[in-house]
């Protein structure tokens, strides 16, 4: 066992009950890790601290409007053996609930202060490629556009990220079609393939390496190499779903009055699902209040959706004012005007609007749909 | 004239989202529920550092309340002194109209992109303007005054509901003496109104243009900017010479919170003024 | 050949000449100084007015509210179109803003020479279909009360 640390770019095998040691020199090194666990049904992202947080043994079957865990026999039991639950990791990255600024009226004057709390260090544990993808999406819109969101990039500056690379794909995924996965490209700190004796890790910066400090880590074989590739020619294979990108935005522009518009917004409930569970929706309102005499205020900003009735509200009315409308605008947003707006695709592929529609709209079925008539 | 969008210059304040402490100065009734504040910020090194360009907004916070996006009326060659022109319309406005001079708000701006004043020397100005859509132009109107030899003909092209609702009306006589043709029209008179009564874009009848060398700049209800738009293209003024000034629901005013979204244009970034050829494809899109 | 003058307005100046010359033979020139009521709602419609100088307006009358001015005429518009329009009565009021003068077409006159020139009746209800057009259009836009 070699005492330094692995080169940036190694790709190393590591036992897998060795995972622990690389947790424990994240909280030692100050990080809240943050991974995958089973809680209520689902497989959604929290606090973990210890191996066996993990949904250990536990895999899931995705559908439209459908989500279900399902235990597997002993012998495949993984710790990374699923693809993505409704969790995402914007929850962490840009809050649903964020305290912007306090005020206080002092001789009739005001003073506005903004929150000095310190941004957490998060560990990231079990990215998926999808995800990784997401997380630079956001990062373009929060910190690489005109303006810079100081609370995005506060907690941004501190991630460290642990990704996998998927060994299975449920039906919900494209993410091959998007270019995000199923390997986990780039962004990562470190990067993990589950085999079923070993992580094959690979070494993705000098923080990466730098957790591997004390975990018994060699030189992955070819044969190693091998198998890890073919774990994720597998998940490439289960991969049956595909979204056209290579007309986009054009076709969805052309096509803003089609009829189509009413068929799916007969169907949409304008729930916000989809919004809540999409890694790259990005929206938030902001909620003003103050004490009863007046003298003191915050300004809280809030998760939104464009799917809110309000949230095209000017004076007057809406200017969406029905789902077709609203439903249009998010489609039309995520997969046409988000690549004018930030010179790529808003959408990784990773199927949660999918599988958490409450009625089952496929979103590649919809821009399918759009094209098919455009084709008349 | 041979950008897509209208000139974005923009200023990024340190922390976006702080408001900055602003003092009212002064309170100016102009019609039946509409008045013009005067205010100026409390710090010294930011009264003096301020700078806006016509068609820029500020983002006007009421503690408690909330902010509302308000466009910049007055001189930007006086901008120590802001003006805002605000109409009573939801909870935050009807609490700014409460304010009194002295009373302190927040001020976070200036935001978005401004009006193109700097075609070719002798390009001339068609302003149209409808109801409260005036105030954003009003900047455009002064700066012109200033340097008037640098234009052509100017053409103020106004109207409102009624003669009760028209705007800074105390000022077009200055206006048409430094050399702004003025016109102003009502949609609906009694007996004692003298003027025109008819819509804002009738007002095109009275008026000739030069289609090669003029520039349209026009703000008012989304609908008014329609037809103003179909009479200027009936002239012959090309798409990319016409410039409107649009309003989309804002809470952040920084391309944020998503709100303000037009197809890919973010109004409060890309716009509010934006050249009509750059949003051809999105404009009159029913419920868009 | 009449000389086209500014104030002709499109109605008049799209005319072809042959036509132009023969519809403004039966014009006559009316001066109304200001204020004074040209005609009555509900009066006989007895000319096409153009405005040649000053401002018309075009009033209706509402119970409990008084007069309201819908649309002012000023030089080159038409007014009072239901001089060939049946039943030919006035549908409004008309009314000098101030010192206006016009050219008042003799409407019975004008319709039995469209009917004996057909060509020339098609020219003149094409310009008139024009000017009512337009200013349907912008009635419209008035009924929406866009500013309220």
């Amino acid at each position: 066992m070699p005492p330094n640390l692995p080169r940036v770019s190694a790709s190393v095998a590591m036992p897998k009950p060795a995972l622990q040691q690389v947790f424990d020199n994240l909280r030692t090194a100050g990080f809240l890790l943050i991974g995958p666990t089973v809680r209520d049904g689902a497989i959604v992202l929290d606090e973990i601290e210890r191996l066996h947080d993990l949904p250990f043994g536990w895999t899931d079957q995705q559908e439209p409007g459908r989500y279900r865990l399902k235990k597997v026999p002993d012998r495949e039991a993984q710790y990374f053996g699923f693809s993505v639950g409704p969790h995402s990791w914007k929850q962490f990255l840009h809050p649903p609930r964020l305290r912007l600024f306090s005020g206080e009226k002092n001789n009739g004057s005001w003073v506005f202060r903004a929150p000095q709390e310190p941004a957490p260090h998060y560990a990231f544990i079990g990215v998926h490629g999808c995800d990784l993808a997401a997380i630079a999406i956001q990062d373009r819109v929060l910190i690489g556009s005109e303006f810079r969101d100081p609370h995005y990039a506060a907690r941004r500056e501190n991630v460290f990220t642990l990704a996998v690379n998927c060994g299975q794909a449920s039906s919900s995924c494209f993410c091959a079609s998007m270019k995000t996965g199923p390997k986990a490209a780039a962004g990562f700190d470190l990067a993990m393939t589950e085999l079923p004796d070993i992580f094959l890790v690979e070494i993705g910066s000098e923080a990466g390496s730098e957790m591997m400090r004390e975990a018994p880590w060699e030189a992955a074989t070819a044969f190693d190499l091998g198998r890890a590739s073919r774990v994720l020619q597998r998940a490439e294979k289960q991969i049956a779903r595909q979204m056209q990108t290579d007309d986009l935005p054009d076709v969805l522009y052309e096509h803003l009055e089609d009829a189509h518009w009413d068929e799916v917004g007969a169907r949409c409930l304008s729930c916000a699902n989809c919004t809540l569970v999409c890694p790259t929706c990005f929206c938030t309102t902001v909620e003003d209040t103050s004490n009863l005499r007046g003298t003191a205020a915050e300004r809280v900003r809030v998760a939104d959706s464009c799917f809110n009735r309000d949230f095209s509200h000017v004076h007057g009315g809406n200017i969406r004012p029905t789902i077709k409308s609203r439903y249009r605008q998010w489609l039309s947003h995520k997969l046409a005007s988000w690549i004018d707006q930030f010179g790529t695709s808003g959408c990784v592929g990773c199927g949660r609007c999918i599988t958490w529609c409450p009625v089952g709209i496929e979103i590649n079925e919809e821009v399918n749909s759009i094209r098919a008539k455009a084709a008349k | 004239m041979s950008t897509a969008f209208a000139s974005t210059e923009l200023r990024s304040p340190v922390d976006p989202m702080l408001p900055r402490l602003a003092t009212i100065q002064g309170v100016k009734p102009e019609a039946y529920g509409i008045s013009t504040f005067s205010m100026s910020f409390v710090d010294a090194d930011e009264r003096a550092a301020f700078r806006f360009q016509p068609g820029q907004f500020n983002m006007l916070y009421l503690p408690g309340y909330g902010e509302v996006a308000i466009s910049l009326c007055s001189d930007p060659a006086t901008p120590q002194m802001l003006g805002h022109t605000v109409r009573y319309a939801g909870s935050v406005t009807r609490a700014i109209g409460r304010l009194k001079p002295g009373d302190t708000l927040g001020v976070r701006g200036p935001y978005g992109s401004h009006w193109p004043l700097n075609s070719q020397a002798g390009t001339n100005l068609v302003i149209v303007a409808g109801g409260i859509g005036l105030a954003p132009l009003r900047p455009v109107v002064l700066s012109v005054l200033r340097r008037r030899d640098y234009y052509g003909r100017v053409l103020l092209l106004y109207g409102a509901r009624t003669p009760a609702d028209l705007l800074y009306t105390g000022e077009f006589d200055a206006w048409r003496e430094g050399g702004i043709d003025v016109h102003v029209t009502v949609d609906l008179a009694d007996e004692n109104w003298k003027g025109q009564v008819g819509v804002v874009p009738q007002l095109f009848y009275r008026i000739r243009v030069d289609h090669k060398n003029t520039v349209v700049l026009t703000c008012g209800p989304e609908i008014m900017m329609r037809f103003v738009i179909y009479e200027a293209l009936a002239r012959r003024i090309p798409k990319e010479a016409i410039y409107l000034s649009m309003e989309r629901n804002m809470k952040c005013a920084v391309g944020f919170c998503g709100h303000c979204q037009f197809g890919p244009t973010f109004i409060c970034k890309q716009g509010p003024v934006l050249n009509f050829a750059a949003i051809e494809p999105f404009f009159g899109k029913e419920d868009f | 050949m009449p000389e086209q003058t500014h104030w002709f307005g499109s109605f008049l100046s799209h005319l072809s000449p042959r036509v132009q010359e023969k519809v403004l033979a039966l014009g006559e020139a009316f001066h109304y100084s200001e204020g004074t009521t040209i005609f009555h709602e509900g009066d006989p419609s007895l000319y096409l007015y153009i405005v040649k100088s000053g401002q018309v307006a075009i009033d209706v009358h509402v119970p409990s509210k008084g007069r309201r001015s819908i649309m002012t005429a000023g030089p080159g518009d038409l007014f009072s179109w239901s001089a060939l329009v049946e039943p030919r009565i006035e549908t409004a009021a008309a009314r000098a803003v101030e010192e206006t003068e016009a050219l008042g077409i003799k409407g019975g006159a004008l319709m039995d020479l469209c009917r004996e020139d057909t060509g020339l009746g098609f020219e003149v209800y094409h310009e008139l279909a024009e000017v009512i057009s337009a200013r349907l259009i912008a009635t419209r836009l008035q009924l929406l009360d866009v500013f309220a």
